[in-house]
């Protein structure tokens, strides 16, 4: 196999920062990465990717020491390790820069970039003018001289913090930089430098993990790709020999169409509209129709303005400009109460933090957006709220000892059958799902495909929400696609192929090309 | 919430409840005798009220330290009221109280319009309403009410005293609105998980501004039966009054992180608590040794409690 | 970059006032209030009433370095009154019983650190919030007290145990220990890796925990600090009148607690200073005595602190929702 070739050749050269040889993880017997084979040299740029779900993640955590690997093993410099812990993968010379940076917002600059390791005077007191010179000096090297090392964390851009994660770990002397989706959350001006300062570190000679789903970054950056799919080694190739097609294919791997249930009948009126609605600058100009009996696939990348746009739809977020529509009459949506009352119900991203209240039964979660309903009187009816909950676990098929048993004791699948059956019970006209089948194991994934198709050949209108590609394009009648908070394409089911789609969702665009 | 595992706290405390009135009993023949234990529901009912309103504002995950406060607040207003502007004694008090609830509720703006943490903005509001107390009084006390107005404190009804049938009502009502209620169901989901909570379409800002409002009222109440009963108001009446509510509430069985807790197990909380001052003081315990006993037994609940719900897992 | 060595567009000056800008408002009230009130009443500014302001209010500003330290970790402390007063209590009884004075200081200190030290502890591994740990121990503290010494003051303390009424080179030594601690943990807070680490745990946790840094350990150092400061302002307590009462001025703690929060300490933790909550605690002293002097009933100034502590909350969180 070729990517074993240039391993093997690569092993015979130079000690490599780091390298992972048949590395396994299995999580409750899932098996996450089977026998995965990766390396890294000094000074090159590896892009890692997949789809989600595909065990990008979890090699990370097992190269930053977060995770041990159940077979397999770990070489730094050619000699075998084993990470107990983040602080010996950094001591390796293996550092982070976290998506959800790690930072002391309240702290300056050049603090953030050395607590833990400040420079000492003689005396052992910390040594606050070297500091700050080593400080602007790791700034300057990565053409951040810009930055005021003594102005406070929280008052800079999400950029400029991450250009900080990235001088820390060039502080530790990081040889071996792992970068997770670092453009996702950035303004088109950050990526620009982000890039410009991973080829200087790539001059330095620092290995880096790139993880990214933005095909034009990968072409402009990266030295060689590594493809994992399904938690195995779709294919490892040096960037030259690629083209888009190619690496999508490689992700994507299988047929799509069969997997999915096909559509029931036919699309219906309009039920929900929106027209040039936005929610501060975070989402923009979004103008869209929602019919009766379809499935709406939102696509886009993490960080592109999907979730916000459920969100201000949903009332959590309300609109700061645009009118959303139903049934033609413009309606205000100031809370999720009022969207509940309007017919649209909302199944989240963040299951465990936004979707259920674990500690509670599956009757109590179940009757929590319903209770107007199962009130009698003054008071909530013990008996409707037990047979509601009974109905909806024969219903869904949900996997439990009954209504009584606390939601956190459910598998994942069940839970997401928790929180639908949730948001079902009341008689929504309109369902958002947001990552409808994220971290749910394949039979309860195709389980939650069938319901969504048949509910939508009962009349719901559905907009699902999804980072799956292949889910995106099997489940949806139409694909909008998003990407830096506007709505920037839109296909219908025969043009909607993972070509077409990915290409514009990974798209860069400038403001301007957006708008 | 099965009612197997809610009601498990509440029977290991009514068990010591029953232990404690058991031993105390043995130790003093005063203690178990008709008279003192329906004079300890009179001493108890002030507490016991705010703890009612307390055990709802520790299930949403907060806290309220200004309870004492609004209790001296209110207390002092009565007085000014009707001695200084020369009110009527009902609308004195009607006005009084309408005081102190507003207190609550401005309690429930600072917390739910600001996003002040709700220890931060009731401490700010324990010294703000002392203060207004002692302000307003410059330390003079008011006396001489009319003696119709002592029924609230001292007057018995059927042979029992006024303020344990006030208690009793209360914490009937305060029962039902939290296990049976959507309002109740609300409460939990807030301070279980206050984002699943809203985004199931539950109005968490309102339902804290109602339970803090609450807070306000039950204080006021307590304070109009406290200056009842000690004939006099001075403004530093219900000075670390909170405290002892706290201590019922969490002896009770409620989670200081919120999300669990019922008004039974504070009722027993607070039996508990006042059979232990009680007995110890018949038993020669001075009365500032008790106040030791109530933090070590605040301490040790929570302790209790901490380890517990991590044997649970999250 | 040529500019380098200075960051452009903020001059330093500009860099100075934004790093110290509480401080800066409190000095500026302090002067303010100086000059108005003197200007009312000139007796405001005689030197036996600024000598009882900074000298009696000493042992406030030096329990506020230690509750800064809590509070900059994340953390709070409602017993530090009713310590203040044990510390006080077995201080002076020590002294009376003929115990070497030495042991009369440095036993209480001992006592007041291992206190807090529990605290902390419990605190710290059990997640149980500070405020009911320390809550419960109030309760201990107070009645442990006043049952110990069931209201009596005590009396004739030997000359040589008065140390905060010696006057070293004619300032009283209560105010060289206020500005001598403040320095010294200023320095300490900006030049160890404990003092920073201090900032690091109470601004994110879980940053400070992938940083090195154990949390745990460093919550259980900042309240065994925080008893140091809390054994000294004691100290200073019991030696500042002829008789130590059984009672601690009333909600001693919240004073203390203010002080810390109006000098620019965040109560949502990880930032401030000791220099603002020295000066915020002046500040308060001031104000008492101005009342006084203006001929405002003193039974006001309560009211007047909550009404400061709030407002300066609802600007921190007004402050706070806006940088985000």
């Amino acid at each position: 196999m070729r990517a074993d070739e240039i391993g093997a050749a690569a092993a015979v050269g130079a000690a490599l920062p780091i390298e992972l040889r048949g590395i396994s993880k299995s999580f409750a017997g899932i098996t996450v990465v089977n026998s995965v084979s990766f390396d890294m040299r000094p000074g090159e740029v590896h892009a890692l990717m997949g789809e989600n779900g595909a065990g990008k993640s979890t090699l990370i955590k097992i190269m930053a020491g977060l995770y041990q690997p159940d077979a397999g093993e770990i070489l730094v410099n050619g000699n075998a390790v084993r990470f107990a812990s983040p602080k010996e993968a950094h001591a390796a010379g293996i550092a982070t820069v976290h998506q959800e940076l790690l930072l002391f917002p309240e702290l300056t600059v050049a603090e953030n970039i050395f607590l833990g390791q400040t420079p000492k005077t003689a005396l052992g007191t910390i040594d606050w003018t070297a500091m700050r010179r080593r400080a602007r000096q790791l700034l300057e090297e990565l053409d951040s001289g810009d930055l005021d090392i003594d102005q406070k964390v929280v008052h800079l851009s999400v950029g400029n913090r991450q250009r900080i994660e990235i001088a820390r770990a060039l502080a530790q002397d990081a040889r071996v930089l792992i970068m997770d989706e670092p453009t996702a959350a950035l303004a088109e001006q950050d990526v620009q430098r982000l890039m410009s300062i991973v080829r200087r570190l790539r001059k330095r000679g620092v290995a880096i993990v790139y993880v990214s789903h933005r095909m034009p970054e990968i072409f402009a950056l990266a030295d060689r790709v590594t493809v994992l799919r399904d938690g195995n080694l779709a294919g490892a190739k040096p960037v030259p020999e690629v083209d888009e097609p190619t690496l999508v294919s490689m992700m994507v791997g299988r047929s799509i169409d069969r997997l999915y249930p096909a559509k029931q009948g036919k699309d219906g009126d309009t039920i929900l509209e929106l027209a040039g609605v936005a929610h501060r600058s975070v989402v923009q100009d979004i103008s869209f129709k929602l019919h009766r009996g379809e499935i709406l696939g939102l696509a886009g990348l993490v960080g592109s303005g999907r979730t916000e746009t459920a969100l201000t739809i949903f009332g959590v977020t309300p609109a700061t400009a645009g009118q959303i529509l139903i049934d033609g009459k413009p309606a205000i949506i100031a809370s999720p109460g009022q969207a509940r009352d309007l017919g649209i119900a909302y199944v989240p991203e963040d299951r465990a933090h936004q979707g259920l209240i674990r500690p509670q039964t599956i009757e109590d979660n179940i009757a929590l957006a319903n209770l107007r309903r199962l009130t009698r009187g003054l008071f909530v009816d013990a008996a409707k709220v037990a047979a509601e909950a009974r109905g909806a676990i024969a219903r869904f098929g949900i996997r439990a000892r009954g209504p009584e048993q606390p939601v956190r004791q459910l598998s994942g699948g069940n839970q997401q059958k928790v929180v639908l059956a949730k948001w079902l019970a009341t008689n929504p006209r309109i369902l958002i799902m947001d990552e409808p089948t994220r971290g749910i194991d394949v039979g309860a994934k195709a389980e939650i495909h069938q319901l969504m198709r048949k509910l939508a050949g009962e009349g719901m209108a559905i907009l699902m929400i999804s980072s799956e590609l292949p889910e995106v394009l099997g489940m949806s009648d139409r694909v909008l696609v998003m990407n830096g908070g506007r709505i920037v394409g839109q296909f219908d089911k025969e043009h909607a192929t993972a070509e077409a789609v990915g290409t514009v969702m990974t798209r860069s665009y400038t403001r301007e090309q957006a708008a | 919430m099965t009612a197997a595992k809610l009601f498990r706290h509440e029977t290991i405390l009514a068990a010591l409840t029953v232990i404690a009135m058991i031993v105390l009993a043995s130790l003093s023949d005063k203690f178990f005798t008709a008279e003192n234990l329906l004079n300890q529901g009179r001493l108890m009912a002030e507490v016991g009220l705010i703890s009612l309103a307390m055990t709802f504002v520790i299930v949403t995950g907060g806290i309220d330290l200004s309870v004492g406060s609004i209790l001296g607040l209110t207390a002092i207003l009565l007085g000014v009221f009707w001695k200084n502007l020369g009110l009527p004694l009902p609308a004195a008090i009607l006005l009084a109280m309408v005081c102190g609830t507003f207190a609550g509720f401005v309690n429930g703006l600072i917390i739910t319009r600001f996003s002040v943490p709700p220890l931060i903005a009731t401490l700010a509001t324990l010294a703000l309403y002392r203060g207004l107390a002692e302000g307003i009084s410059e330390a003079r006390s008011v006396r001489g009410y009319p003696e119709w107005f002592f029924f609230f404190g001292q007057g018995e009804v059927l042979g029992v005293p006024f303020q344990l049938w006030v208690l009793g009502i209360a914490t009937a009502i305060a029962a039902v609105i939290l296990g049976l209620t959507p309002f109740g169901r609300a409460t939990y989901a807030t301070g279980a998980n206050e984002v699943a909570a809203r985004f199931s379409g539950i109005r968490v800002n309102a339902a804290k501004l109602w339970i803090y409002t609450a807070s306000g009222f039950c204080a006021a109440l307590a304070a109009v039966i406290f200056v009842s009963r000690v004939t006099t108001t001075r403004s530093d009446m219900g000075t670390g009054l909170e405290l002892d509510a706290i201590t019922a509430v969490v002896l009770g069985g409620t989670s200081i992180f919120g999300g669990r807790g019922t008004i039974i197990g504070t009722a027993l909380g607070l039996i508990l608590i006042q059979a232990l001052k009680n007995g110890l003081a018949l038993s020669g315990v001075k009365g500032d040794g008790t106040i030791v006993v109530i933090g070590l037994v605040l301490i040790g609940a929570i302790l209790v409690g901490a380890l517990f719900d991590r044997n649970r897992g999250g | 970059m040529s500019g380098a060595a200075f960051s452009p567009g903020r001059s330093n000056l500009q860099r100075f006032l934004s790093g110290y800008g509480q401080e800066i408002v409190v000095l500026l009230s302090i002067a303010a209030l100086f000059a108005v009130v003197g200007a009312v009443n000139p007796r405001f500014l005689s030197d036996t009433n600024i000598n009882s302001i900074f000298a009696g209010n000493a042992y406030i500003a030096i329990a506020a370095i230690g509750m800064s330290m809590i509070i900059m970790a994340g953390h709070i402390d409602v017993s530090v009154g009713a310590l203040i007063g044990v510390i006080a209590t077995i201080a002076g009884t020590l002294a009376v019983k003929g115990y070497p004075i030495w042991m009369a200081w440095s036993v209480p200190i001992i006592f007041a650190i291992a206190v807090n030290a529990a605290v902390g502890t419990l605190v710290a591994y059990t997640r149980i919030p500070s405020i009911v740990v320390t809550l419960g121990m109030l309760s201990i503290l107070k009645g442990g007290l006043i049952s110990a010494t069931q209201g009596e003051w005590i009396t004739n303390m030997p000359a040589e145990f008065m140390i905060a009424q010696m006057r070293p080179f004619g300032i009283p030594s209560a105010v060289w220990f206020m500005v001598a601690l403040t320095i010294i943990a200023a320095l300490f807070l900006r030049y160890t890796d404990f003092g920073r680490s201090i900032y690091a745990v109470g601004g994110n946790m879980e940053a400070a925990r992938a940083a090195g840094i154990n949390p745990e350990r460093t919550v259980i150092g900042v309240f065994a600090l925080h008893g140091l400061f809390a054994g000294i302002a004691g100290i200073l307590f019991a030696t500042q009148l002829q008789v130590i009462q059984s009672t601690v001025p009333p909600n001693l703690e919240l004073t203390i607690i203010t002080a810390s929060v109006i000098g620019g300490v965040s109560i949502l933790g990880g930032t401030g200073t000791v220099i603002g909550s020295t000066l915020a605690a002046i500040l308060f002293a001031c104000i008492g005595s101005a009342l006084i002097f203006l001929n405002v009933s003193a039974y006001w100034l309560r009211a007047v602190l909550g009404l400061m502590i709030l407002a300066t909350v609802l600007a921190d969180m007004v402050r706070r929702r806006r940088d985000k």
